[in-house]
């Protein structure tokens, strides 16, 4: 009866019938027949983005963004608020995690061919989300503003500062002064919880658009693409694929709760500008490029570096094959597990650099390039 | 009046000859005041260095030749003189190497100055505190010559500041140089005094603390003998000497029932239980074996002692078991702030038992011991509900994971069940 009102109330007033048509065409729009459970790395990605807004929102309620209280703030989040504990690492780790799916999403789609012709625009949309999340990552790993943030935020900030013309510009424009303090953790605060969410929800929305407006990729050759002959057969969107979409949700919550529980990230000491630790290092992510850094000159350097996002960009333009099967690009493949392993390779050693590890009961001192040195008079050796 | 203007503005423009002529100002106004130490000549204009150029290498890098305290002020003479004869002629006073009752009297004539010392701002009662040490009585009225004097501490052509870690004086170096006779076991034998207390002293607590972690405030011989008027503390002063560090230890054991005692000049204060040169850490052990030493095995003394051993015992046990539980939890990454903090309170109150138990209050320590074992007892408490609440947490992951299997299976069977039914009814 009350569902009857509700429905006649809206039919007076709205063209629900209209409405209606469109949005249940792209529901049960078919997709195409290759599509597998890597198909739902896009949602996983939507999913990590919705769990950061509501546990980002959580921890709204207690957080302050001051230098005085940024640190206590995220302890007493952590210690005494009702659940801090949860939803303050699953919103650390699922920052983690977004930026691995967000990579393996972009991954299968560079796999699949699926940027070609016509979506082109849908791949630069989403590698300009990728950037954005690491930048969400970025401004994020400032905030409970800790030894390892402050430094690596430092360090970080010291970089754009080196781009010719524009740098100190834009060090000091991110700093909001000569060196990271109040007015940084200011604005990292205010992009990470204002700007950044709803840049990123807007191009999200652009990005799904995209996908449904233009359909998912199949595998055939650019202008080459059959339409199902028979829908009856085709995976409809909905129902049938969300219902894999759900699974991969409930394992991603399962996932989160399970690092959180097993694995939480330390808050570690608050951050002091007069005691710089050894070794500043970023986030895993950022440590390839950072690694890179090391072995050019500053400017060189940072230009070699910024080639990666631009080449990404633009890789739909420059890889203009009309093949999509992996096998029949074998250059471009080629390619992409070349970058893969480079990215792999620079990471470790960035990892390893400036520490002591030991390597089948030898202790080895990595140097700043991530080079071993054997350490001759070490107990252990 | 011009050429003045003229003189002055050169001199501006020339910063070197500026400063040049307010040094000479300045020494002509001390000259002109009379204001030198001892008079002095120079080494560099005395004809001593003529033929004692080596002792006058010697002295270069000493406090007194800095001053422009020359040869003469020590062994007399006129350095002034170019003919050796009269300048070392017994009418210019000159007295060669003096004997030590001359040191102490060539050394006083400046150090027991008040006017001549001022300038430095160092005490001139050196001189008196000697002639009142067992050294000086000897020296002065008995005319032994075989005790200490200035230069047998202090060196001396080579005299540096008591401060500057190379002087015999320095507090490191204090010990050794007290040793250079107090060692000497034939030089002892005379005195009937021990020659074994620097090594007695370097393995005490202060010894220790002065030679293996260079705590140049820890006591040292001079600390509680004096070093100018150095005599042995009496038994009544033995307690003045340590309790001037000691301080909350006197006080309390003025409290204590051993008081009377040592009033009463029957129990030397602190030396009774803890020795003098080879005083050790103390440890709760010690009312085992110092009680006993005055009173019977078994008796009551004995039994309150062995009560206020327990006390401490347990309160240092029960101190340790959390402050390694906290830093066990800490590496397990639990926050410990709340239980660093009481363990902060239960430590101070630790730190409180020591020179508290210089009362043999049972009642006193026993409370202290009370508030240690309660505060631990919180901190054992909270640590673990700490761990229960991660280990309710790893258990929660088990429903929570039976929770995702069966929401996929559910979601999966529909999955299967539409494709299913779809092929069916393609079919």
């Amino acid at each position: 009866m009350i569902k009857k009102m509700i429905k006649q109330w809206f039919h007076d007033r709205f063209d629900v019938e209209g409405l209606k048509k469109p949005l249940e065409k792209q529901l049960t729009k078919p997709l195409p027949q290759h599509i597998s459970w890597f198909h739902t790395l896009g949602s996983m990605s939507l999913f990590l983005f919705v769990s950061q807004v509501l546990t980002g929102m959580l921890l709204l309620f207690y957080y302050r963004p001051t230098v005085d209280e940024a640190f206590e703030s995220v302890k007493y989040i952590m210690t005494v608020a009702n659940k801090g504990w949860l939803y303050r690492q699953i919103h650390a780790w699922g920052a983690n995690l977004m930026i691995a799916i967000v990579f393996l999403h972009m991954l299968r789609t560079f796999v699949t061919g699926s940027f070609k012709r016509p979506r082109e625009l849908t791949w630069v949309v989403g590698v300009l989300l990728f950037i954005m999340t690491c930048i969400f990552g970025f401004t994020g790993y400032l905030l409970p503003w800790n030894q390892l943030a402050y430094w690596a935020t430092t360090v970080g900030t010291e970089v754009a500062g080196a781009v010719p013309f524009i740098g100190e510009f834009t060090k000091t424009m991110l700093r909001g002064g000569s060196s990271v303090g109040g007015e940084t953790l200011s604005r990292f605060f205010v992009c990470h919880v204002i700007l950044l969410p709803w840049a990123l929800f807007f191009l999200i929305l652009f990005h799904l658009f995209l996908v449904r407006y233009q359909g998912m990729s199949t595998m055939e050759a650019v202008g080459e693409e059959k339409e199902d002959k028979d829908p009856k057969e085709a995976v409809p969107f909905f129902p049938d694929h969300v219902l894999k979409e759900g699974v991969v949700w409930f394992f991603m919550m399962g996932l989160l709760v399970t690092l959180s529980v097993l694995s939480p990230f330390d808050l570690g000491e608050k951050a002091d500008p007069l005691s710089t630790p050894h070794a500043i290092k970023p986030e895993w992510y950022f440590l390839p490029l950072y690694h890179v850094l090391k072995y050019f000159p500053k400017l060189v350097g940072i230009f070699v570096v910024s080639l990666a996002p631009a080449f990404l960009i633009l890789w739909p333009f420059f890889d203009r094959s009309k093949e999509r099967h992996p096998l029949k690009r074998p250059i471009s493949i080629t390619i992409g597990i070349l970058v893969i392993l480079s990215l792999l390779f620079f990471g470790i050693l960035g990892y390893v650099s400036e520490s002591k590890q030991t390597i089948f009961g030898k202790v080895y001192e990595f140097d700043i390039y991530g080079i071993p040195h054997q350490v001759l008079n070490h107990p252990s050796s | 009046m011009q050429t003045l203007g003229c003189a002055i503005n050169k001199l501006v423009k020339r910063p070197i000859n500026v400063t040049f002529f307010f040094l000479v100002l300045c020494l002509g106004f001390i000259l002109a005041s009379g204001q030198r130490p001892c008079q002095a000549e120079t080494l560099a204009e005395s004809s001593c260095v003529e033929c004692h150029s080596d002792i006058a290498d010697e002295t270069k890098g000493s406090i007194h030749s800095q001053q422009a305290i020359s040869c003469h002020h020590c062994h007399g003479g006129d350095p002034t003189k170019e003919d050796q004869d009269l300048a070392m002629s017994p009418e210019a006073g000159y007295i060669g190497v003096p004997d030590k009752r001359q040191i102490a009297e060539r050394c006083g004539a400046c150090h027991a100055d008040v006017e001549t010392m001022n300038f430095y701002g160092i005490r001139t009662d050196q001189l008196a505190r000697y002639k009142t040490s067992h050294h000086g009585k000897k020296l002065l009225l008995e005319g032994d010559t075989r005790v200490a004097v200035c230069s047998d501490c202090h060196g001396y052509h080579t005299v540096l500041p008591v401060g500057d870690p190379a002087s015999p004086v320095y507090p490191l170096n204090l010990p050794k140089t007290c040793n250079k006779c107090h060692g000497n076991e034939k030089l002892m034998a005379g005195y009937n005094l021990p020659s074994d207390i620097f090594k007695t002293y370097e393995s005490s607590v202060h010894g220790k603390a002065l030679f293996e972690k260079k705590d140049l405030s820890v006591a040292n011989c001079a600390s509680c003998h004096g070093s100018h008027g150095a005599v042995p503390p009496g038994v009544k002063d033995v307690a003045t000497t340590c309790g001037k560090c000691h301080v909350n230890e006197r006080k309390y054991f003025l409290e204590s029932v051993h008081a009377k005692a040592h009033a009463e000049g029957k129990f030397s204060e602190c030396i009774s239980c803890h020795g003098n040169h080879g005083v050790q850490k103390p440890t709760p052990v010690l009312y085992e074996e110092a009680c006993v030493k005055c009173h019977e095995p078994g008796s009551q003394a004995a039994g309150e002692g062995l009560k206020i051993h327990e006390a401490l015992r347990k309160a240092n046990e029960e101190f340790e078991e959390a402050e390694g539980l906290v830093r066990q939890a800490s590496i397990e990454g639990i926050f410990v702030e709340d239980e660093s903090a009481l363990l902060e309170v239960a430590k101070s109150d630790l730190v409180s038992m020591a020179p508290l138990q210089h009362t043999l209050s049972t009642e006193k320590i026993s409370g202290l011991e009370t508030n240690i074992s309660s505060k631990v007892g919180e901190i054992n408490a909270s640590i673990q509900n700490k761990r229960e609440n991660l280990k309710r947490r790893k258990l929660m992951l088990i429903p929570i994971w039976i929770f995702v299997f069966i929401m996929s299976a559910a979601l999966l069977g529909k999955y299967h069940e539409l494709r299913h039914k779809k092929k069916k009814g393609n079919g």
